[in-house]
């Protein structure tokens, strides 16, 4: 009785926001939790699907069996380690050329990191499939001409190509971008301070400036390592050929075997999860330590750059060239393959030719998968605003039971591969009376898709929302304005440029993403991505180069559409709203 | 009292185990300009989120007009949107995608009052605060002070049951400031609406309230008019916080009906009786530094304490002499007119009726 006069006593807004909580945990429980579980349990299942479950070691025995099980996972692990010291390195010294440097140019140097960064990877990885192949590879024909070289000089279907390719994908211009306002925030005080005490520009900067931001370096270090981990599309298009097998290309292989080796994959997804989870207690323990020393800057804030004298022009020339080979290059040629006849046969009658992107469009599969493709990227942006906006909200209303909870659910894609969170998914799918909705269609691949976004978008919303602070919320109660009404007229809209870019992003990853679909679509349901995937595994590589550019060509006009309407991850309106 | 339009009995509010409002009781009456004074993290805008409805009270009751509006051991809470309550925050908050007009408007839309109505109304507020003409500015485009009128405007323009302000003036500077706590006094008068303002401001306080309530760690120390609080503080903490101080010890002397403090033979100063001294007790005399009169050599009167003066500073206005005086260093400020040399014996002349006797 007294409980129940206690549960009444509680407000209906508390009530209210701990059911919204409560259904938002549900939610990720269901759609993260479960997969993850029965992931676990299916890798002792040995019965083959649809049979009634058998348990035993057999899975695992059969899976750890094969040595390339174990090379596998070494190989994603040492995929991930090699690759993070030169993206690290280019990243940090980009950001800090653009922010700290009086380097020229600046402005358009951060704006082409930003457009890199939104290319696509999988056509930069057919580009280089086109200038590097020992074949028909643009840049081995010249190199035969070189004396003392015979063979091809380059081969991307290797360790090092893959790491080569990677350099120049997405990770490296995300860096920067996540750097950038880092290095600008942190002034020039400290260095100034460090030059006054006698130091140099580079003992400055050396005994300085990274130490103060080593955390802030070690965090994205750590991030961008176990996004490594899951890396796929280069290391499937690479690497298959080449016979190295990452941990999610294994996955992909058993699953592609005729029957599906359900529990092999099973198996080795799980001892995945024991990795990252060993991964993120490091992380968390390491942090729990050093967060502390995040730079405060208050009055005497300056931001006066170094000056580089002659060698800023050595320093745009250095970005310069770097965007020109990792970025204009191969999308020239994806341009050219895309026209070629026959790519590499530049010597035959009339080289170029329309043809390909007439097969494209006349391709009925193609219209299909676009179809489908715009369906399932409209609702992956859809769902992640609704979602997200309140778990954003929650998360900074701090008046949360679980605030833990939650956002280590918020987290958690970012540490489960799409690869593996599909094949999860694709079991509860299976077992749930929505199978029918679910199994093979647009929404199941729209669902996993927006689980997948969940790190990004969630942090967004909630620092959006944390901007906004709790009063311009209340000022809207005490006038009288009821909880929704209030959400509706003054929430979203205060948020509604952060809710634009996260709309934008989540469309953009899920016009691209082969990983998360690969596994969960059907022939009713293929997206472009995986058309993509099946034209260069045929050999089809101009009608793919041709499909690739299109994609990079939606995403890239939406992106600076985006940007002109000035879209942006904070809200700079609130601050110009406080009083002075 | 028929007039009381706000009752807050007992109220307890507590953050795990610390209550940060704890225990507080207080009436305001209709038209009543009543402040909530104490130093940051005292309970004090806790307590007005808890009449706003924006925190729950875990005790206690919260009545306005009749209507109870909070009352956990019933069950009962209204929330904030049902409360009619005109409230101005700290951050002003003003909505920074509408404009001035859509913001002081917001309050009649969520009423669904008749469009005309709204214009009407949304104008008249304005010109009450002084912004006419500015509807359609946006509202980032504002200066601090237009924003602070905003929310002013916002909060009146339903003719709300209870003003709620939230150190509405801390973020202005000096003369603004000044200017509006005119403005909003005048606002109380001419609306006749009861207002509950918080501070941590006492000049701001004894200016503009017609009662203060002194908050210290989630407690009511004293509540009354101005002049009250100021010169008869109850206890140390009021005294302190509401202005300068100046404390001397000395000896409870109860004889013949009389009271007085006895400073071991260099002077004694008529006190009410009290019960709670006994005769031997060692107690505090408070005064304010203006109260005491710096008297020229002389025999040790009535109401007079011997003092020497140890130190004089030059402050341009007046003089600040550092007296030694009942085993204690006191300062005192004096007119600069007659001057004491350093070395002078003197006299504190006491004020009987601005006078505290507070336990040792």
């Amino acid at each position: 009785m007294s409980e129940l006069a206690a549960t009444l006593a509680r407000p209906p807004r508390l009530r209210g926001l701990r059911a919204i909580e409560l259904s938002v945990l549900l939610f990720f429980v269901v759609v993260m939790g479960l997969p993850i579980v029965f992931l676990l349990v299916g890798s002792f299942n040995v019965a083959p699907p649809g049979q009634p479950a058998v348990y035993g070691f057999e899975n695992w025995i059969r899976a750890f069996g094969e040595p390339q099980t174990l090379s596998a996972l070494w190989m994603s692990f040492a995929f991930s380690v090699v690759r993070l010291v030169p993206s690290l390195a280019l990243s940090v010294t980009f950001a800090w050329l653009i922010a700290r440097t009086d380097m020229p140019g600046g402005q358009i140097v951060e704006f082409l990191c930003w457009f890199a960064f939104f290319v696509p990877d999988f056509p930069l990885t057919l580009a280089w499939i086109l200038l590097l192949d020992p074949n028909f590879g643009f840049l081995n024909n010249i190199a035969q001409a070189l004396p003392h070289v015979d063979g091809p000089l380059f081969n991307p279907y290797s360790f090092w190509g893959i790491v080569w390719v990677h350099l120049g994908t997405g990770g490296v211009w995300l860096n920067v971008m996540l750097l950038t306002p880092v290095f600008r925030r942190l002034g020039a005080t400290l260095e100034e301070a460090a030059r006054v005490a006698g130091a140099n520009t580079f003992t400055a900067l050396w005994r300085i400036t990274f130490p103060v931001l080593s955390p802030m370096i070690i965090a994205i270090a750590v991030l961008s390592f176990i996004k490594g981990l899951e890396s796929f599309n280069t290391e499937l298009l690479l690497g298959l050929p080449a016979g190295i097998y990452v941990y999610g290309t294994r996955i992909y292989d058993y699953l592609r075997q005729e029957p599906p080796a359900y529990g092999e994959a099973t198996a080795l997804g799980s001892v995945f999860l024991l990795v990252l989870a060993g991964l993120a207690l490091f992380y968390r323990r390491y942090f729990q330590g050093k967060r502390k020393f995040t730079v405060v800057t208050g009055q005497g804030y300056s931001t006066l750059r170094i000056k580089l004298g002659k060698w800023r022009y050595v320093a745009l020339g250095g970005f310069a060239l770097w965007f020109a080979i990792m970025m204009v290059l191969p999308l020239t040629f994806l341009v050219i393959g895309s026209f070629m006849r026959r790519y590499g046969f530049f010597d035959i009658k009339s080289p170029f030719t329309l043809a390909h992107w007439q097969a494209l469009f006349s391709d009925p599969l193609f219209l299909g998968s676009l179809q489908n493709s715009l369906m399932i990227a409209s609702l992956t942006a859809l769902l992640g605003v609704l979602i997200y906006s309140l778990v954003g909200y929650l998360l900074a209303s701090q008046r949360l039971k679980a605030p833990a909870l939650l956002e280590f659910f918020c987290w958690l894609p970012w540490v489960i591969p799409g690869i593996l969170m599909s094949l999860g998914l694709l079991w509860v799918f299976l077992a749930t009376p929505l199978r029918g909705i679910l199994y093979g269609t647009v929404w199941g691949i729209a669902l996993a898709l927006t689980i997948h976004d969940s790190p990004v978008s969630t942090q967004a919303f909630k620092s959006a929302f944390l901007q906004l602070g709790p009063d311009l919320e209340e000022a809207a109660r005490v006038t009288g304005a009821s909880w929704p009404y209030t959400y509706l007229r003054i929430l979203l809209p205060l948020v509604a440029p952060v809710a634009m870019t996260v709309a934008m992003l989540n469309f953009g990853t899920a016009l691209t993403s082969i990983s998360t679909p690969v596994l969960l679509y059907s022939a009713e349901s293929r997206p472009l991505s995986i058309l993509l995937l099946e034209y260069s595994f045929n050999g089809e590589i101009e009608r793919a180069a041709a499909l690739g550019l299109l994609i990079t060509a939606i995403i890239c006009a939406m992106m600076l559409i985006g940007r002109r309407f000035g879209l942006q991850m904070t809200n700079p309106r609130r601050q110009e709203a406080r009083p002075t | 009292m028929s007039d009381t339009l706000l009752e807050f009995s007992n109220v307890v509010k507590r953050y795990g185990d610390t209550a940060v409002v704890d225990g507080i009781s207080f009436t305001v009456a209709r038209g009543e300009f009543f402040t909530l004074l104490g130093p940051s993290g005292c309970g004090k805008t806790t307590t007005l989120r808890l009449l706003a409805g924006l925190e729950t009270p875990d005790e206690g009751e919260i009545t306005l007009g009749g209507r109870c509006l909070a009352a956990p051991s019933r069950g009962v809470l209204v929330p904030t949107d049902k409360r009619g309550m005109g409230m101005v925050f700290q951050s002003y908050a003003i909505w920074p995608h509408l404009t001035v007009f859509e913001n002081v408007a917001f309050p009649l839309r969520v009423r669904r009052e008749p469009k005309s109505a709204i214009a009407k109304r949304v104008g008249e507020a304005l010109q009450l605060v002084g912004l006419a003409g500015l509807e359609q500015r946006g509202a980032t485009e504002l200066s601090g002070g237009q924003q602070q009128r905003v929310a002013l405007a916002r909060a009146i323009v339903y003719t709300p049951a209870l003003l709620l302000l939230d150190e509405p003036l801390s973020n202005l500077d000096v003369k603004l400031r000044e200017q509006m706590r005119g403005e909003l006094q005048a606002l109380n008068r001419r609306l006749d609406l009861a207002v509950v303002y918080v501070t941590h401001d006492q000049a701001e306080a004894l200016a503009m309230s017609d009662r203060i309530a002194v908050v210290n760690h989630g407690r009511l120390e004293q509540v009354g008019r101005p002049a009250e609080v100021y010169e008869r503080p109850r206890t140390r903490f009021v005294g302190d916080f509401l202005g300068r101080t100046v404390i001397v010890k000395g000896i409870y002397r109860n004889g013949a009906g009389q009271s007085w403090i006895d400073f071991e033979g260099r002077g004694r100063v008529a006190v009410q009786p009290d019960g709670k001294f006994h005769d031997g007790d060692v107690v505090r005399i408070f005064s304010r530094p203006e109260d005491i009169t710096l008297l020229p050599t002389g025999e040790v009167a009535a109401n007079q304490v011997a003092g020497r003066i140890e130190r004089v500073a030059y402050m341009g206005d007046h003089l600040e002499y550092t007296i030694a005086a009942a085993g204690r260093t006191l300062i005192l400020p004096a007119s600069k007119k007659e001057p004491f040399a350093i070395g002078t014996d003197i006299r504190l002349g006491f004020d009987p009726a601005r006078i505290t006797t507070l336990p040792q």
